[in-house]
C-alpha cells in the first residue's frame, strides 16, 4: 500500500475522534475510537470474535461461489443468443432490480431456517450479478475479434472458446466482485433477522441489543476489513489474469 | 485457383450506395492494388470478399470462402490482435484452428526467416502501432493462404519499415505464390508493389482503370528511381487526377 491511501483512514480517526471528544453526537450511539478498538483488540485476543468471523467469511464463500458456477456459464449462454436474452431481459432486471432479502421469506419457507437458507438467497442475489455483467461482456464483445477467428477458419464453437469467453471476461470479472460484495451485505443482513447464534452480523445486532455500542462498532469495523479485503482479492486476481483490460 | 470474377457487383448502406455495378477479374497469383480516395468502398469491397459483409446483388466466381484459403489482415489490425494471448500465441492461433503439428517449430521458423524485431513473450498491447501491423501481417502469412487481403498494411509504418515489410511481402510472394490484394490510398506503394493497379472512383466506386505494371520482382530502391516507375505513376495520378478534379 502506498503511504497517501493512510491518509483518508487517519484523517477520518481523528475526525471521529474529535466528534466523539466534543459531544457532538450523544456517546451512546458513537462511542469513541480508541475504546472501540480496545474492545476490537480485546475480542480478537480472546477469540471472541474468530468464530463470527469464520463463520461470515465461509457462509459468503460459499454463496459467491455458488453464484460464479451458475451464473458465468448462465451469462455466457444468454449472451450467446440475442433471442434468449431478450427473451430473459425483462426477468433478469426484474430480480435484479428486486433487492435479494424481499426474498428471505420465501427462502426461509423452502431451505429453513438454517444456513442454506442464507447462503441460497445471497447466492441467488450474487449471481444474478453475474449473470447480467457476464451476458453484457459477451453481447459487447469486439466484433472484428470475432470475424478475425472466423476468417482464420475457426468454427463456432472456437470462436466461443477462445475469443469470446476472453472478450467477456473483463466484465465478468468487474460482476464477480461487485457479486462478492452482494454476498457479503446478503450474509451480513441474513445473520441479523434470521436465527444463528454465530457471525458477525448477529454479533452486530445483539451487541446493539445489549447496549455494548464498543463491540457493536468492533464488529462493524471487522465487517468492513472483511469486504474490504474480500474486494481486493478479487482485484488482484483480476490484475493478474485479466492483464488486458482497457489496454 | 482461377481467376476471380466479379459482375455487376452491388453494395449499399441504408439507402447510399457504395459500390456500384463494378466489374473486375481478379488474376491468380499476381499481386493487384486497390488505389482509391478515402471513403470510396475499398473497405467494404475486401469485406465482401472475405464474406464478412453479404453483397446486396452481382457474383463472385470461381471463389469459395468456405473451401479456400484466405487471410485478412484487417483496417484496423489492432483490434484483430488477441490482448488475453502473447505475441507467440497470436502467431500461434491460425495454426491451432487448422490443426497444424510442430506450431512451435513453424513460428521460429517464420521469425527467422522474416526475421523481425519483436519479442515473441510480450503481449501485443506491449508493442508499437508498427510493430503490431507486422505481427499481423505475419499471423496472415503463417498459414499460407492462397488468397491475401491486406487492408492499408502499411498505415503504421514509418518509411523505412514500409520498405521492410514491402521486402517481406514480395519474399513470401516469390516463395508462395498467393494472389494478393492490397488496398492503399498511397499510390507510390500501390505502384511499388502490384503486378496491376485498379484505380477506383469516389464512391458509388466503380472501376476508373486498371494499370499493368510489368516491372519484374523483386523491386527495390532503384525500381523507385527508374524511368518506367515514373511512367506508370504519372498514368496512375492522370486518372485520378481527372477523377477528383486536382
Ligand atoms: N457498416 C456500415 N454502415 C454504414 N455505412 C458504412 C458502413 N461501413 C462503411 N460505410 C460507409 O461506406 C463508405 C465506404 O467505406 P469503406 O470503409 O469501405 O471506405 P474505404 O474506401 O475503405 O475508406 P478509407 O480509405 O478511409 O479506409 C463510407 O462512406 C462509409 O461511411
Ligand atoms: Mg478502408
Amino acid at each position: 500500500m502506498k503511504k497517501i491511501t493512510l491518509i483518508g483512514p487517519i484523517v477520518f480517526i481523528i475526525l471521529w475522534a474529535i466528534i466523539s471528544k466534543l459531544n457532538i453526537i450523544d456517546s451512546f450511539f458513537l462511542s469513541n475510537p480508541v475504546e472501540t478498538f480496545e474492545t476490537l483488540f480485546l475480542l480478537i485476543k480472546s477469540g471472541e470474535i474468530i468464530p463470527d468471523i469464520i463463520a461470515t467469511l465461509s457462509r459468503t464463500l460459499k454463496a459467491f461461489i455458488i453464484a460464479a458456477i451458475i451464473g458465468v456459464p448462465l451469462g455466457l449462454f444468454l449472451g450467446e443468443s440475442d433471442k434468449i436474452y431478450e427473451s430473459f431481459e425483462f426477468v433478469i432486471d426484474f430480480f435484479r432490480s428486486t433487492p435479494a432479502t424481499a426474498l428471505f421469506p420465501l427462502f426461509l419457507l423452502v431451505f429453513g431456517i438454517d444456513d442454506s437458507s442464507k447462503i441460497a438467497v445471497a447466492a441467488f442475489g450474487a449471481s444474478l450479478i453475474i449473470i447480467f455483467s457476464t451476458a453484457y461482456g459477451v453481447m459487447n464483445a469486439k466484433k472484428s475479434r470475432i470475424l478475425a477467428a472466423k476468417i482464420m477458419g475457426a468454427n463456432k464453437w472456437q470462436r466461443f472458446k477462445h475469443v469470446i469467453f476472453w472478450e467477456s471476461l473483463p466484465e465478468t470479472v468487474i460482476g464477480l466482485r461487485h457479486a462478492i460484495s452482494m454476498s457479503l451485505i446478503i450474509i451480513i443482513v441474513t445473520e441479523m433477522f434470521i436465527g444463528t447464534n454465530v457471525g458477525l452480523g448477529h454479533r452486530i445486532i445483539d451487541s446493539q441489543y445489549i447496549y455494548s455500542i464498543d463491540s457493536m462498532y468492533a464488529a462493524i469495523i471487522v465487517t468492513g476489513i472483511l469486504g474490504y479485503l474480500l474486494n481486493y482479492s478479487l482485484l488482484f486476481l483480476e490484475r493478474m489474469y485479466v492483464h488486458w483490460a482497457g489496454k | 485457383m482461377e481467376p476471380i470474377v466479379i459482375n455487376k457487383l452491388d453494395k449499399s448502406f441504408k439507402k447510399t450506395k457504395i459500390i456500384s455495378n463494378l466489374n473486375l477479374t481478379i488474376p491468380k497469383e499476381k499481386i493487384i492494388a486497390f488505389f482509391g480516395p478515402n471513403g470510396c468502398g475499398k473497405s467494404t469491397f475486401m469485406n465482401i470478399l472475405s464474406k464478412i459483409i453479404k453483397k446486396d446483388s452481382g457474383t463472385i466466381e470461381n471463389f469459395n470462402y468456405e473451401k479456400d484459403d484466405i487471410e485478412y489482415v484487417f483496417q484496423n489490425f489492432h483490434e484483430s490482435l488477441f490482448p488475453w494471448r502473447t505475441n507467440k500465441e497470436n502467431l500461434a492461433f491460425p495454426l491451432q484452428i487448422n490443426k497444424s503439428t510442430n506450431i512451435n517449430q513453424h513460428i521460429s521458423n517464420i521469425y527467422n526467416k522474416y526475421n523481425f524485431d519483436i519479442d515473441l513473450n510480450l503481449y501485443p498491447y506491449e508493442l508499437s502501432g508498427g510493430q503490431k501491423q507486422f505481427l499481423a501481417f505475419l499471423r496472415a502469412i503463417i498459414t499460407n493462404p492462397k488468397l491475401l487481403l491486406l487492408d492499408e498494411p502499411f498505415s503504421a509504418l514509418d518509411y523505412e519499415n514500409s520498405f521492410l515489410l514491402s521486402d517481406k511481402l514480395q519474399e513470401y510472394y516469390l516463395s508462395n505464390k498467393p494472389t494478393i490484394l492490397i488496398v492503399t490510398h498511397n499510390i507510390e506503394e500501390a505502384v511499388y508493389l502490384a503486378d496491376q493497379i485498379v484505380v477506383l472512383s469516389k464512391k458509388p466506386t466503380k472501376v476508373l482503370a486498371k494499370i499493368k505494371n510489368p516491372l519484374p520482382y523483386p523491386r527495390t530502391l532503384d525500381t523507385l528511381r527508374s524511368e518506367e516507375f515514373h511512367n506508370i505513376k504519372n498514368d496512375v495520378l492522370r486518372i485520378f487526377q481527372s477523377e477528383v478534379k486536382l
